[in-house]
Order: C-alpha cells, then sequence, then structure tokens
C-alpha cells in the first residue's frame, strides 16, 4: 500500500520549504536590531520546522 | 482548502507500517543526539547504559536507551537554568511556553516549550481535532480554566490552526458557559467526560435546558480521564447531549500522543509519525509486541525538542491491536484507549482490578446516576471494596433491585464481590475537571 500523496508531490513540497526556510533564516539573521522583523522571522521558522517535520522523509 | 479531506496529514497518517517504523527510529536516534549533546541529565543516563545515539540503528535498539520516570525528573528541576535544571536542552530565552503537571502524584513537574514545541503540540492536536470533524467552519467553545496546566490549551491553538472559530470559556462559572454556548450556537466543544456530564447536569437542573435540543454542539473532544471510551459513559454524554463524542489521550510531558477517529472504532489511534509508543509488561518488564496483552505505555516524543521526553514511563495501560480502522489511517489502534494506570490498575482480593470497569457496571445501569466512588481498604487482613453510588434522579427501580443487579454485573465484570451503598441523587462529591473516584486506602498518601 503507498500513501495517499504522490512522491512527486512531496518532493516539491520538500523543495518550497528549504527555499522558505532559506529565506526565513536570511531575514531573521539580518534583523537583529529590528525586533519587528526578527521575532516574527522566528515564529516563520518555527513554522518551517513544522513544515519539515510534517513532509519528512520516512528513509 | 478542502474541507472533505479526510487526514490532516494525508502523507504520514497512511504512510505503509514499514516506513513508519523506519521514520520512528530516524526520528528516535535524532532525538537521543539532540539530548545526548544538550543535556547533562540525559548524557549521563545513557553513558551509564554504555549507549550512544549511533548505536540506534533499529527497533529492538530503542529498548537499549534507559527510560525516564517522573521521579526522576524531581531533583532536577528548581535548580539552573531555573526553574527546568538539567534536562533543558535549549537556551532559556529559546523557552517560550511554561506549564506543569497537576502534581496529583507528588511535586508537579515543570514543563518548557519553544515557539517549534508549540506548533509541534498544535500540530499534533490539529490532527486528532481534523480526525474528528474539525473543519474551518467549526465554532468551538472551550469550557476550561485556562491556568499553568497544558490542558485544552494546545487544543485551543489547534483550533485557530485549523481555522475554527475559537472561543474560550475560561473563568465563566458553568451557567454562564452553558448560557454563552447557546446564544453563539457553538458546535463543538472540549472538556473531561466528568464534565461533560455535568454541565449537562447543570443545563437541564439549574438552567432548565436540554443539551440534546436546546444547544447546538454537536461534536465534543475528552481528554483528561478514560469516560470517552468507556462505552456507558460514552453513551451517557453522547445522549445527554445529541452529539459526538471523541476520547484523546495525552500529557503535559509528552504531548497528545493517540485520538479516536470519526469512524469510533472504539479504539485510539497512536500517532505514530509523532510518537514512539511501547507497551511493556507490568511483571516482567519485556516489550510486548502482539495484541491483546495489556502493559505500561513508554513513550517518546519524536520532536520534542525543548525538554525531550524519551522513553517516558507514562504508567498509563493500553494493549494494540492488529485490526485496520475503516478510516484508512495506518496508525495503530489501541481498542479502549488508555483503560488505566499503573498505580491504580491493583491487586485487589488477588484479582486485578481497573477502576474503569466499574465506571462501565455502574454507567450501564438506568437507575444510578454519573457519580461514583471506590475505596479500596483492609478490614482486618482481607481487602475490601466499598462502592459508593447515587441513584438517578429519575430511578424508577427500588433500591434492593438495582443493588442485587449491580452486585451481578460486578461480580460478571469483575471476578469480585463489594460492599454497595447507595445514596441519594447530589450527595457524592461533583468534580469540575478530573474526577477522583478511586481510592486505594492500604497505599500510603492515598
Amino acid at each position: 500500500m503507498n500513501t495517499m500523496v504522490a512522491s512527486d508531490s512531496l518532493t516539491q513540497f520538500r523543495s518550497m520549504v528549504e527555499e522558505l526556510g532559506k529565506l526565513a533564516q536570511q531575514v531573521y539573521t539580518e534583523s537583529e536590531d529590528f525586533p519587528a522583523i526578527n521575532r516574527n522571522a522566528k515564529r516563520i521558522l518555527a513554522s518551517v520546522t513544522m513544515l519539515q517535520i510534517n513532509l519528512e522523509d520516512w528513509s | 482548502m478542502n474541507e472533505k479531506t479526510p487526514y490532516w496529514n494525508p502523507y504520514l497518517e497512511t504512510l505503509p507500517r514499514e516506513q513508519i517504523q523506519m521514520l520512528q527510529v530516524k526520528k528516535f536516534r535524532r532525538i537521543v543526539r539532540w539530548a545526548y549533546e544538550r543535556s547533562r541529565f540525559h548524557r549521563s543516563l545513557y553513558e551509564a547504559a554504555g549507549i550512544t545515539p549511533d548505536d540506534i540503528r533499529t527497533h529492538e535498539d530503542v529498548r537499549r536507551v534507559p527510560k525516564v520516570e517522573k521521579s526522576m525528573m524531581l531533583p532536577i528541576q528548581r535548580k539552573d537554568p531555573f526553574p527546568y535544571g538539567d534536562a533543558l536542552c535549549v537556551p532559556l530565552e529559546e523557552v517560550t511556553e511554561f506549564r506543569q503537571t497537576s502534581g496529583t502524584t507528588g511535586q508537579p513537574v515543570y514543563q518548557p516549550d519553544t515557539w517549534q514545541d508549540w506548533e509541534w503540540w498544535a500540530d499534533c492536536w490539529a490532527t486528532l481535532l481534523w480526525a474528528q470533524g474539525y473543519r474551518p467552519s467549526t465554532r468551538v467553545f472551550i469550557p476550561f480554566g485556562y491556568n499553568v496546566f497544558v490542558a485544552y490549551w494546545a487544543g485551543h491553538y489547534a483550533c485557530e490552526k485549523i481555522g475554527c472559530e475559537t472561543i474560550p470559556g475560561g473563568v465563566l462559572d458553568t451557567k454562564a458557559r452553558l448560557l454563552k454556548m447557546q446564544e453563539l450556537k457553538a458546535t463543538a466543544m472540549m472538556a473531561t467526560p466528568t464534565y461533560v456530564l455535568g454541565m449537562a447536569d447543570t443545563a437541564v437542573n439549574k438552567l432548565g435546558l436540554n443539551p440534546a435540543v436546546d444547544l447546538d454542539i454537536r461534536r465534543i473532544t475528552c481528554a483528561g480521564e478514560p469516560g470517552a471510551l468507556i462505552p456507558a459513559t460514552k453513551k451517557r454524554m453522547e445522549q445527554a447531549w445529541n452529539a459526538k463524542v471523541f476520547d484523546h489521550a495525552g500529557a503535559t510531558e509528552i504531548g497528545a500522543w493517540s485520538f479516536e477517529c470519526d469512524a469510533q472504532p472504539g479504539a485510539l489511534h497512536v500517532n505514530e509519525a509523532m510518537f514512539l509508543a511501547e507497551i511493556e509488561d507490568l511483571d516482567t518488564g519485556e516489550i510486548i509486541t502482539e495484541p491483546g496483552r495489556r502493559g505500561k505505555l513508554i513513550i517518546t516524543a519524536l520532536d520534542r525538542i525543548a525538554q525531550p521526553c524519551i522513553r517516558f514511563d507514562s504508567k498509563d495501560i493500553i494493549e494494540w491491536s492488529d485490526e485496520q480502522c475503516e478510516c484508512g489511517r495506518t496508525l495503530r489502534l489501541i481498542p479502549g484507549g488508555v483503560v488505566g494506570r499503573s498505580d491504580d490498575i491493583t491487586k485487589v482480593k488477588g484479582v486485578l482490578l481497573a477502576p474503569s470497569a466499574i465506571e462501565d457496571v455502574v454507567r450501564s445501569i438506568a437507575g444510578f446516576g454519573d457519580e461514583y466512588e471506590v475505596v479500596v481498604d483492609k478490614r482486618g487482613d482481607v481487602d475490601d471494596i466499598l462502592l459508593k453510588v447515587e441513584l438517578s434522579e429519575d430511578a424508577a427501580s427500588s433500591r434492593e433491585d438495582l443493588n442485587a443487579k449491580l452486585q451481578t454485573e460486578l461480580r460478571v465484570k469483575t471476578n469480585l464481590g463489594y460492599r454497595i451503598e447507595i445514596h441519594d441523587f447530589g450527595s457524592l462529591p461533583r468534580y469540575e475537571v478530573k474526577a477522583k473516584r478511586f481510592k486505594d486506602l492500604r497505599k500510603k498518601g492515598s
């Protein structure tokens, strides 16, 4: 039995989430003196990690 | 978004068994490494057992990792980094949430979480709520006294994550909560089974409302007690509210690790993509893998990072089923959910007694109310069980008939005899959150 999500879709989602994470990390790193950006970017990074957990490859 | 999609995560919830197990081992090794590299508590535990993260390659290797009991957390807490001590695996400034256990079995354990952990908590709850039919169009009322205990906090955040309209029923009293639910036409709520029945009682007797007719609640998610999977208790709740009642199990130190789905199979699914659950034989400590044998849950939260939960001795009593659920999830089932606690399930007169079995009998007999109390004590050298029950408001049978029926049913279901006291309606204690109905006075401190 296969999972209900096609592996192509999973691969594509993982790739997009990786890009999202890179962008969020960049915003976070460059905003040390800008709390409104820094803290919101940090929260996005937490959500990105949750996306990664939800898509994690079993192998 | 397609609200008809039956799964919160169609990938993980339908993953073939072999792949779920491989994912679990991969995640288990990662969380052990995380703790090993960041926590003196965990490192010393693993070094004493002669194990490193690299030694974990298979499910069998998981069993070599030492278990953690709640009592082991207490000596390290309330020390630096205050107040969590050596099990903390992130810098203190990363901690965004504080919760604590209820302390019913001793000193409370403090539980830190990061934003990432909190996302994970809410996601685990979103998995179960979605499986129970919660959708963005659901209006959820949460009649819970928001405080330092985690109960329903994560449920609240999961509702927000799903997109439900979420109503915090905080410090309102029961009557005010019922009236607000009625006014706002709330369609779902979350509470302990004790409180679900208590609210129905208040609605009928203090407000003259029939929840099944006058309110719009059609889904109820229970937690904190085993009642929602005890057939007689579930039936009473569903009839009182004209709602589907669902169970789930979770704990402060662990997370929301199992849930009943919309198919209501009389069992909970273990969320095995997020948790690794093992069942340990109570006498031998052997890991039980086959269905139908009860034991103690040893559980790992695979993605929780601030204060990891690795092979935690939950003391919950469960058993595996090998049945497939019609919902299509590949996550394994535990029939009857959490059927008791290893510190509640006790030998009386040489027979194993689970309080949930008594509850099922009491609530299956028309003529008895919802409240009861069990007191186990010694009379001389002999164990004695006193069962206090309450007549329902509309009891039609005589006390003698009810007593005889109760004795017979209890004998059949539990293989034990009881001293029974039948009290008038309204005379036994009422509980708002978790009930304390089982007292073993043979144990010190009960």
